[in-house]
């Protein structure tokens, strides 16, 4: 297994980053769109699997993958439910900051956690959500939220779940694609 | 299973206009009502943005839904945002505050000021959801990457767009596809069970849904390189062009955001606590 990815190929636009990413969005979109766990006793709280794609297609396809796959996915997820593509805009870009980690943290040592691919594919899809949606908290200035609020209403709120999806989906998705990148010759 | 964007003000007025008309209706908005809170003035975008609503001429049977949705979401997050904040506004002295009762157990202080603040927050939530609707409803679906390109993005960004667009009915497809294979092996997303099971009860659909549409992908890969993708600037069959109608919309806009921004830079777009709640 190599380590981590090649540093001169990580902005590459190609032909499969885009189509790849344009995968990622859709998949995004239409999962977290028919797909959510509530979590029981909170305000309209959910746990929603679709948000794993994010960290993973920034892992597997690059950051610019992966910013793209949060970016528009959740704009796309917003448009869906009809809250309108723009409206919290910047949590489409905390999202997209989360694809894009994912996709910087594969070219760091982290990219290998106790010599294992998974593991740190697991890692960085839980440090890229802890940190990406650390930009929620623009919330203070987009919506007039006091920083309490943003803090255990926005941040708090997304964080906790989102933290699990990518925890629990993330290695999954990578034990899944790992044997089929080597087939598919990548 | 439909996961298809609805194009429900087809045919409207708003539809008529050139795609990046709503869009950039939209992000002037979404920049300027966020310089306000001066809840008279808010009033006023409130109303030119239910006047914007109306010539999307979206029926309401069909948003009635995600209209209740949006309101409950907001209305709770203004609720909640007035709890934690213990009846404190950013930028203002609460001692200056007129107390008009405490709610007990959590002891946040209830004034004149919270309650205008919340109420004026509820006016830009509001203002912001009635200006996003048009977005998600009256662009059409395969308008909304040339748009983007024409606006400035990249234009492999804004093919990216175009691309997701495409990809979401198929994938929907294949989804519902692999919900009914997996029901033929036993499965039961609806087994009950703690947020950790469900999600990992989610595995047997994201999985193969995910790993199916990367292998599948190469397909639109490899016609995209065969026809040069990225070798050359790229066009687009789709010829946009803005006519009177959206270049007074797009002037309108624009003088409306820059005087707000004038306002909200002179100071004059604080909060304004309604008279009617300031204790006699």
């Amino acid at each position: 297994m190599t380590t981590t990815m090649d540093r001169s190929r990580l902005w590459d636009v190609s032909s499969r980053v885009i189509v790849y990413a344009a995968i990622g969005a859709a998949l995004y979109g239409v999962l977290g769109f028919l797909i959510n766990v509530p979590i029981p006793g909170s305000n309209n709280v959910s746990v929603r699997p679709a948000f794993a794609l994010v960290p993973f297609f920034g892992w597997a396809f690059g950051p610019i993958a992966g910013l793209f796959t949060g970016l528009v996915g959740n704009a796309l997820l917003d448009q869906l439910s009809g809250y309108g593509g723009l409206t919290a805009w910047n949590w489409s870009i905390a999202n997209g900051l989360v694809g894009l980690l994912a996709g910087l943290f594969v070219a760091t040592p982290m990219a290998t956690v106790l010599g294992n691919k998974i593991i740190g594919a697991a890692v960085i899809g839980v440090l890229a959500t802890i940190i990406g949606l650390l930009f929620v908290f623009t919330d203070i200035v987009v919506f007039g939220n006091s920083f309490q609020a943003a803090l255990t209403g926005s941040y708090g709120f997304v964080v906790v779940p989102d933290v699990i999806a990518a925890a629990i989906l993330v290695p999954i998705l990578a034990a899944a694609w790992e044997p089929l990148k080597a087939s598919l010759g990548r | 299973m439909v996961v298809t964007p609805r194009y429900l003000g087809r045919g409207s007025w708003l539809a008529r206009r050139d795609p990046r008309v709503p869009i950039l209706v939209g992000v002037m908005a979404a920049l300027g009502v966020i310089q306000v809170w001066d809840a008279r003035i808010v009033a006023v975008l409130l109303a030119l943005a239910i006047a914007y609503y109306g010539t999307a001429r979206i029926p309401w049977g069909s948003v009635r839904r995600q209209w209740a949705f949006a309101l409950t979401f907001v209305s709770l997050l203004v609720v909640l945002n007035t709890i934690l904040t213990t009846g404190e506004i950013s930028g203002l002295d609460p001692t200056t505050f007129h107390t008009l009762f405490t709610l007990p157990l959590i002891g946040t202080k209830v004034s004149s000021e919270s309650l205008s603040y919340a109420a004026t927050q509820m006016l830009r939530f509001v203002t912001f959801i009635a200006v996003g609707f048009p977005l998600a409803y009256a662009i059409a679906p395969a308008d909304l990457g040339v748009a983007l390109a024409r606006l400035g993005i990249p234009g492999k960004f804004a093919f990216g767009v175009d691309l997701t667009w495409r990809f979401m009915p198929s994938l929907a497809a294949d989804l519902q596809e692999t919900v009914d294979a997996q029901r033929v092996r036993g499965y039961d997303w609806d087994r009950g069970g703690g947020p950790i099971a469900r999600l990992r009860r989610s595995v047997p659909l994201v999985v193969p849904l995910t790993m199916n549409a990367i292998v599948g992908a190469e397909d639109t890969i490899d016609a995209m390189d065969l026809r040069g993708f990225g070798t050359a600037k790229r066009t687009w069959f789709r010829h946009l062009a803005f006519d009177r109608a959206d270049r007074l919309v797009l002037l309108a806009t624009f003088v409306l955001f820059v005087t707000i921004t004038v306002l909200g830079f002179s100071g004059n777009a604080k909060l304004f606590v309604f008279p009617f709640l300031l204790p006699s």
